[in-house]
C-alpha cells in the first residue's frame, strides 16, 4: 500500500509541476494585474534609475492652493538634476509593503540609492492592526518568493491575514490596554486607554473655559496615534525595516530612512509635553537603532510647522508645498555623502504660472489622476476616462489669488474629447473657491459647438474672469460627465490671459 | 476555520494521521478536542453554548431513560426542548421578534423591547436540531440514552458536520464514532475525491458566481433585465454549489476516518417537481422536518384541509429555521404553495405518471422546476421583501437608471457549463464511487483538471459558506 500511495504522490507532484508551467505561461501575468496590481509600481521604474524613493501618500499629496504640486521625490530631483530619481508611491504603505516591493526590483536596475519613508505613526497599534491590512496583505500574496502556482494556491486558500474590522479594532484596543508607559517622570495614566478615556470623559476646554468637543476628539486622536513606546524586539515594523536593511546590504544599495515630520507643534499645543517626549524618544530610538546598522536616518520629526500640515483635524502626514520642500531639502543634504559632487543648491522658489497643460502621459500632479486610462489617447497613450459613475475628469487646480490681476483678465480652455454617442450632459466646468465670495461655478456643454462621435473633437472656450473671483484661493477647471456614457478627455490646456 | 482555508488544509491531515496512530480508546478524545478547537477558531466564547447544550441533553436523556412511561419522561423532554429552542430563539430570533412586536404595538423608544447586539453563533441551528432529534428519540423510546458523556459530546460537535450539517441522527453517527476504523485505502481515496470535488464546487463555481450575484443585488436598478435574470439564475447555482461543496467536503473529511455521513444533495436541479426537489436538496434537514414535524402533525394521513395546513406549516417553519427575516417566511410559504399547486395540477392531469425513461420530458420538467426554484430563491437572497419585489418589478419593467452591465468572462461560463454537465452525469450517482470506476488515465485527468481549476480559477474574495449564517 505504501508503494501505491508513494506512486500517487509522485503523479500528483508531476501534475503540479506541469500545472505550474501552464499557469506561469498563460495565467500568471493576468492574475498579477488583477490581484497584485501593486507590482506595476515596480515594473514602471526605469532600469536606469539612480535613486528610488519609496513613499506613501505623504509623498504626493497636494492642496489646491499649492502653486507647485509636485511630490517630495520631484523636489528632491531639483537638487540633483543629473540623477534619475523615480518614486514608488502607494497609499497607506508601510515597511511590510516596501520590503516586498524592494524584493521585486530587478537586479538589472541600476539604482544605487534607496530612500524609504519611515513613518513614526506606522509603528502605532492602530496602523499595525489597521483594517486596510487585509487588502494590502492580499495584494502581496502573488509576490511571495515561491513558484507562481504555489502563490496562487495561497491566494485561493486565503493564506493571508484576514480579519474583520471588528477583530482589528479588538486587536489594537487590546494593545492600548496592554502596553504600559515606562516614563522617567510621574504620569497619571498607565496606558493609552486610560489617557484617552480620561480626556474623553473630562473633555477639552477652550481658554475661556467653554467645552470644545471638536478639539477633544483631536486630542484623543493624537494620543492614540503617538502615545506609544517602540519595543525593538516586538514591534513588527522593526522586523520589516530590519529586513529592508538586510536586503539593501545584499543588493549593495545605499539606504536612507526618511523619518517623516509629524505635527509636533499641534501635539505640543493641544496635548502637551508628555506626548512630545514620547514622539521624540521614539524618533531618537529609530535614528540610533538604524544608524548603528549603517542606515542614514534623516530625522524630520520636527521639521515642518503646523501651518504646513494640510489636515488640521487629523494626524496624517500630508504636507503643503513648503512642507514637502523642507523634507526634500533635508533629504538632499543627506544624500551628499554619496552624490555630493552632483548636488546643486537651489532655492526651490515657486513662480506663478499662467499656462497649464496635461496630456495625461507625464504624471502631472493634477486632481483626479485616477481617471487616467490607456483605453484611448489623442496624443501619447493615455487620456482621462469619465462617465458611468466617475463624473470628474483630471482637474487643474491653482491659487488664482497668487497671479497678479493684470495677467488674469480672461481664461482660455482647449481640450480634445472622444465620445461614442453624444453626451449632452458633459460640461466644461470652471469653479472657484474663496473666503470672500460664494463658491463660483459655471458650466459649458461640450457638445454645443461640436458634436462629433467616434472621433476626437476639439473644444475651445474663452471666459472673462469675473472680478469678484480674482481673489480665489483655488480655481478648478475640469470636465464633468454625470451620464452613464463614457467620454475621454486629452490634451487639456488652460491659459490665463491679460486681455 | 473554513474548509477552503489553508488552516483546514493543515488541520485535517494532522487530525486524520493522529486518529489512526492513536489506540481506539483515545480516539474520541482526539476528535472531541479537534472539534472544539475547530469550533473555537470562530469564536472561543460560544463553545460554552455547545457545552451547555451537550450537558443538558445528555442528562435529560439519561433521566428520561430511567422513567418507564412517557408521562414521567415529559418534563425532561420539555427541559431539553426549552433549552435548545431557547438558545436558538435568543440568539437567532429575539431581535426579529422584538422588532416586529415593537412595530405591531407601535412602541416608541421609551417603551420598546430592546434590540440586542448579538453575534449568531456559527452552526447553532444545526447542532441544536441534532441534539433535539436525540432527545425526542429517547423520549419516544426509539433511542437508548448515551451513557458516555464524551461520545455524546462528540456526537454533538463532530467537526466535519458541526457548523452546517449534514444533521445526523444519533442512531447513525454515534455507533460509527465508537466503532474501530482501521486505515482503509478505499476510504482515503473516496474521501479525498469528495473533498477535491467539494473544493472545486465551492471555490471555483460558487465563489466566482457570487461576485456577479452581489453586483446585481447591490444595485439591481443599474442593470438591464437580462443581467438581472443572469443574477437570479447565478444565485441558484451559487447557493447550490456553495452548500453542496461544503457537504461534499464534510462527508469526505469524515470518510477519511471511515465515518460515513449521510448524503445531503442528490442533483436537486434535476428534480421534476418541488416535492422531488426537497427529496434531493438539503436532505438531512428535509428528513428532519419530515420525521419530527410533518409526521407528528399527522403527515398525509389526515383530512385534506389539515394536510394542506401541515404542508404550509412545515415549509414556513423550514423558512424560519433558515433565518429571522420575513423573506425566509415568504420563501418557505412559496415553496409550500408551489408544492400544493403542483400536487393539484399533477393529480388533475395525471402528470405524476410521467414515463421515467423519457429523458426529454424529464429535462423539460426539471427546467420548469429550476425556474420556479430560482425565482423563489430571490426572497432567500434579498435582505428585505421590498428588495425582492423590486427585483421582480425590474424583470417586468426596466428603469431608466441603467448604467452598468455585467462583464462575465468566458471562463466563468465554461466552468459553469462543466458543472452543469457533471451534475447531469452524476444524476442519482455519487462522485467518488462513479470516478472510481473510470479508467485510471481518465480518472487522473479529472484530478489534474480539478486541482488546476481549484488553484487557478478559485474566487479570491473571502467568502464563508452561505449556510454558516444559519
Amino acid at each position: 500500500m505504501t508503494k501505491i500511495i508513494l506512486s500517487k504522490i509522485v503523479v500528483i507532484f508531476m501534475i503540479l509541476v506541469l500545472s505550474n508551467w501552464i499557469y506561469t505561461r498563460w495565467f500568471f501575468e493576468a492574475d498579477l494585474q488583477e490581484h497584485a496590481e501593486i507590482i506595476n509600481l515596480v515594473l514602471a521604474i526605469p532600469a536606469d534609475s539612480d535613486i528610488l524613493y519609496l513613499g506613501e501618500s505623504s509623498n504626493n499629496t497636494f492642496r489646491g492652493d499649492d502653486m507647485d504640486k509636485r511630490p517630495i521625490s520631484a523636489f528632491l530631483g531639483d537638487f540633483y538634476p543629473d540623477l534619475k530619481i523615480n518614486d514608488i508611491t502607494q497609499h497607506a504603505a508601510h515597511a511590510g509593503i516596501y520590503k516586498v516591493l524592494l524584493n521585486h526590483i530587478p537586479t538589472t536596475n541600476k539604482a544605487r540609492t534607496i530612500v524609504v519613508t519611515l513613518n513614526l505613526r506606522s509603528f502605532n497599534a492602530q496602523w499595525i492592526y489597521s483594517d486596510l491590512e487585509t487588502a494590502l496583505q492580499k495584494s502581496l500574496v502573488l509576490l511571495k518568493p515561491y513558484p507562481p502556482l504555489f502563490n496562487r494556491f495561497l491566494l485561493s486558500f486565503k493564506a493571508y491575514d484576514i480579519k474583520t474590522e471588528k477583530e482589528r479594532q479588538e486587536q489594537y484596543r487590546r494593545k492600548w490596554r496592554q502596553d504600559i508607559f515606562r516614563l522617567p517622570f510621574d504620569f497619571p495614566f498607565k496606558n493609552v486607554s486610560e489617557w484617552d478615556a480620561y480626556i474623553w470623559k473630562n473633555g477639552f476646554t477652550n481658554p475661556d473655559g467653554t467645552p470644545n468637543d471638536e478639539l477633544k476628539e483631536l486630542v484623543c486622536h493624537y494620543i492614540k496615534a503617538y502615545a506609544f513606546q517602540i519595543d525593538t524586539l516586538t514591534n513588527p515594523r522593526i522586523k520589516d525595516f530590519d529586513e529592508i536593511v538586510a536586503l539593501a546590504q545584499d543588493r549593495n544599495w545605499n539606504i536612507v530612512f526618511n523619518l517623516l515630520a509629524e505635527n509636533t507643534e499641534k501635539a505640543q499645543e493641544i496635548v502637551g509635553d508628555e506626548l512630545i517626549f514620547m514622539m521624540n524618544e521614539n524618533a531618537k530610538l529609530l535614528e540610533e537603532y538604524y544608524s548603528k546598522k549603517g542606515v542614514v536616518v534623516v530625522n524630520n520629526l520636527n521639521a515642518v510647522g503646523d501651518d504646513e500640515f494640510i489636515d488640521q483635524h487629523w494626524t496624517t502626514e500630508h504636507y503643503a508645498e513648503n512642507g514637502r520642500k523642507t523634507i526634500a531639502r533635508e533629504l538632499a543634504e543627506s544624500l551628499k555623502i554619496w552624490h555630493g559632487n552632483l548636488y546643486h543648491e537651489v532655492a526651490l522658489e515657486t513662480k506663478f504660472k499662467t499656462s497649464f497643460f496635461n496630456d495625461c502621459d507625464n504624471n502631472i500632479p493634477w486632481g483626479q489622476t485616477h481617471t487616467i486610462s490607456t483605453e484611448k489617447a489623442f496624443s501619447g497613450s493615455k487620456s482621462s476616462r469619465i462617465g458611468a459613475g466617475e463624473a470628474y475628469s483630471i482637474t487643474m487646480e491653482y491659487p488664482l489669488k497668487k497671479i497678479p490681476d493684470s495677467l488674469k483678465h480672461s481664461l482660455h480652455v482647449e481640450l480634445l474629447f472622444y465620445q461614442k454617442a453624444t453626451v449632452s450632459e458633459a460640461l466644461l466646468v470652471v469653479e472657484a473657491l474663496g473666503d470672500d465670495f460664494e463658491n463660483y461655478w459655471v458650466g459649458f456643454p461640450l457638445n454645443d459647438s461640436v458634436s462629433e462621435v467616434n472621433n476626437w473633437a476639439k473644444f475651445e472656450k474663452s471666459l472673462v474672469i469675473p472680478e469678484h473671483i480674482k481673489s480665489a484661493n483655488v480655481i478648478k477647471v475640469y470636465v464633468y460627465n454625470p451620464s452613464k456614457h463614457i467620454l475621454y478627455v486629452d490634451d487639456f490646456r488652460i491659459t490665463l490671459n491679460p486681455f | 476555520m473554513l474548509f477552503n482555508s489553508l488552516s483546514f488544509v493543515i488541520f485535517l491531515p494532522i487530525v486524520v494521521v493522529l486518529y489512526f496512530l492513536l489506540p481506539q480508546k483515545y480516539r474520541w478524545i482526539l476528535l472531541l478536542a479537534a472539534s472544539y478547537f475547530f469550533y473555537m477558531s470562530w469564536n472561543v466564547a460560544y463553545v460554552g453554548l455547545i457545552v451547555a447544550s451537550t450537558l443538558i441533553d445528555y442528562y435529560m436523556g439519561v433521566l428520561m431513560e430511567r422513567r418507564q412511561d412517557k408521562k414521567s419522561r415529559r418534563p425532561f423532554l420539555i427541559v431539553s426542548l426549552c433549552a435548545n429552542l431557547g438558545l436558538l430563539f435568543f440568539f437567532k430570533y429575539f431581535n426579529f421578534a422584538a422588532e416586529n412586536l415593537n412595530l405591531l404595538f407601535g412602541n416608541d423608544a421609551s417603551n420598546s423591547i430592546p434590540v440586542m447586539n448579538l453575534l449568531l453563533p456559527v452552526g447553532i441551528s444545526f447542532y441544536t436540531f441534532q441534539t433535539l432529534s436525540y432527545s425526542i428519540d429517547v423520549y419516544f423510546g426509539r433511542q437508548k440514552a448515551e451513557r458516555h458523556l464524551g461520545y455524546f459530546a462528540l456526537y454533538v460537535s463532530f467537526f466535519p458536520q458541526l457548523v452546517a450539517g449534514p444533521i445526523e441522527r444519533f442512531s447513525r453517527l454515534a455507533p460509527q464514532l465508537k466503532e474501530f476504523h482501521s486505515f482503509s485505502y478505499a476510504n482515503l481515496s473516496n474521501g479525498l475525491r469528495l473533498i477535491l470535488y467539494g473544493l472545486f464546487v465551492k471555490m471555483v463555481i460558487a465563489d466566482n458566481l457570487s461576485m456577479y450575484v452581489d453586483q446585481i443585488y447591490a444595485e439591481p436598478s443599474a442593470y438591464p433585465r437580462l443581467d438581472i435574470l443572469n443574477g437570479i439564475f447565478f444565485y441558484s447555482f451559487q447557493i447550490y454549489s456553495d452548500f453542496y461543496g461544503y457537504s461534499l467536503i464534510a462527508i469526505g473529511s469524515a470518510q477519511l476516518m471511515g465515518i460515513q455521513l449521510m448524503d445531503n444533495f442528490k442533483t436537486p436541479y434535476l428534480a421534476r417537481n418541488i416535492a422531488e426537489f426537497w427529496q434531493r436538496w438539503h436532505i438531512s434537514l428535509s428528513t428532519w422536518f419530515r420525521d419530527y414535524l410533518y409526521y407528528p402533525l399527522g403527515g398525509n394521513r389526515v383530512k385534506k384541509i389539515k394536510w394542506i395546513l401541515n404542508i404550509i406549516v412545515v415549509f414556513v417553519v423550514s423558512g424560519i429555521w433558515h433565518g429571522a427575516n420575513w423573506t425566509f417566511v415568504i420563501w418557505g410559504a412559496l415553496f409550500g404553495l408551489m408544492y400544493l399547486l403542483e400536487n393539484a395540477v399533477n393529480n388533475l392531469f395525471g402528470l405524476q405518471k410521467i414515463n421515467r425513461s423519457n429523458t426529454l420530458k424529464h429535462l423539460v420538467f426539471a427546467f420548469k422546476t429550476f425556474v420556479f426554484v430560482s425565482l423563489i430563491w430571490v426572497f432567500f437572497r434579498s435582505q428585505s421583501l421590498e428588495e425582492a419585489l423590486h427585483i421582480f418589478s425590474l424583470l417586468w419593467k426596466e428603469t431608466d437608471e441603467i448604467s452598468q452591465a455585467l462583464a462575465i468572462p468566458m471562463h466563468v461560463w465554461v466552468l459553469l457549463f462543466l458543472f452543469v454537465l457533471s451534475d447531469l452525469f452524476l444524476y442519482n450517482k455519487r462522485f467518488d464511487t462513479t470516478l472510481q470506476k473510470f479508467p485510471w488515465v481518465l480518472r487522473w485527468s479529472v484530478y489534474a483538471i480539478l486541482i488546476f481549476c481549484i488553484i487557478v480559477f478559485a474566487g479570491v474574495a473571502h467568502l464563508p459558506f452561505i449556510y454558516f449564517q444559519f
